[in-house]
């Protein structure tokens, strides 16, 4: 290593320093308002999560027209749920859906700038914008989706998808075994933010939790 | 620590990052200026004093700088390039020059001019 990468100490704090000045500044040209970021983040925070997309897997799984639908224009799929106000704001109109199936496993990255479908899948968690999860998981998916637990058959096509501003996909992961008994509300428990970018598959009630 | 660095292996592959495999639910910022940070380049873009287009060119320009230097880079921080791109894109469209005209008051004059209403 070089000097050329070297981490300056105080670079934490110059980030902060330099976001709180932007917002007071934007606040006293009257661009904004002091409650506006707190605004947009609350409405993140509360309505925008992976309840959304748990929803939304649920009924694809209890509904064929509705997954056929999802599969091909996702924004009109969503807009039939009920769902928060704003889905289609937040770049919710770029989402797009990619459904596993048997001998397809879908995987969802963005090599450039971390693009999410926020309103399906809430923020990203933070490992999926650092940039070696991003590199290997392009380069080497198969090796990378074994690391993180997610057993694929060796005849299994892995599918990458790389998000872009103008495509957010989100991964229609499959429906486990052994639920046929269960109530869509039932079924969109056992559905993780994670199996919905595809670095895991969705758990059969009967295991869930029984792997810690 | 909201650093990491690039590893290799013995076979010269790229070590995936641990937070990768041990903990799939790390908190979605690490620090509240990220969180900061994040709605403000939102917030903007929501209220249409630039595109989210825009201020994603930004971020992929200042992704991209970092990631072509020949040497490894040893340390990532995602939102100080969030940090960049909302500067420059706030640079940009002069949102904090004097006299700037906001959207509101840009569809205010549009409605009075083309007697819309």
């Amino acid at each position: 290593m070089t000097d050329q990468f070297a981490y300056p100490s105080d670079r934490e704090s110059a980030s902060a320093a330099k976001v709180q000045a932007l917002e007071a500044l934007l606040i006293e040209k009257g661009v904004i308002t002091s409650t506006t970021v707190d605004k947009v983040l609350g409405y993140f925070e509360s309505e925008m999560t992976p309840l959304n997309g748990q929803k939304i897997v649920a009924r694809a799984w209890v509904d064929e027209e509705f997954a056929a639908l999802l599969a091909n224009d996702a924004p009109a799929a969503i807009a039939q749920l009920d769902l928060p106000d704003g889905m289609a704001g937040a770049e919710g109109e770029h989402i797009a859906a990619v459904v596993n199936g048997p001998g397809v496993h879908n995987l969802v990255i963005c090599t450039l700038c971390s693009c999410f479908p926020w309103p399906v899948l809430g923020l990203p968690p933070y490992w999926y914008k650092d940039p070696v999860f991003r590199a290997r998981a392009a380069r080497e998916p198969r090796a990378v989706l074994t690391e993180l637990g997610v057993p694929l058959e060796e005849d299994t096509e892995v599918r990458v998808w790389d998000s872009s501003g103008h495509s957010r996909w989100f991964v229609v992961p499959s429906r486990p075994e052994g639920t046929d008994g269960l109530t869509e509300e039932q079924l969109a428990a056992l559905v993780t933010t994670e199996s919905m970018i595809g670095v895991a598959v969705v758990e059969p009630p009967a295991t869930v939790g029984s792997n810690a | 620590m909201t650093t990491s660095e690039v590893q290799y292996d013995e076979s010269g592959k790229v070590r995936l990052h641990d937070s990768c495999v041990t903990d799939a639910n790390q908190p979605v910022f690490q620090e509240d200026w990220q969180r900061r940070a994040f709605g403000l380049a939102v917030a903007l873009s929501e209220f249409d004093h630039y595109s989210w287009d825009d201020f994603q060119g930004e971020l992929i320009r200042s992704i991209d700088t970092w990631e072509e230097k020949d040497e490894a880079p040893s340390s990532w921080e995602y939102y100080d390039h969030w940090v960049a791109a909302l500067e420059r894109v706030v640079d940009e469209h002069g949102l904090l020059a004097d006299g700037y005209v906001g959207p509101r008051e840009r569809d205010h004059d549009d409605d009075h001019d083309h007697d819309h209403h």
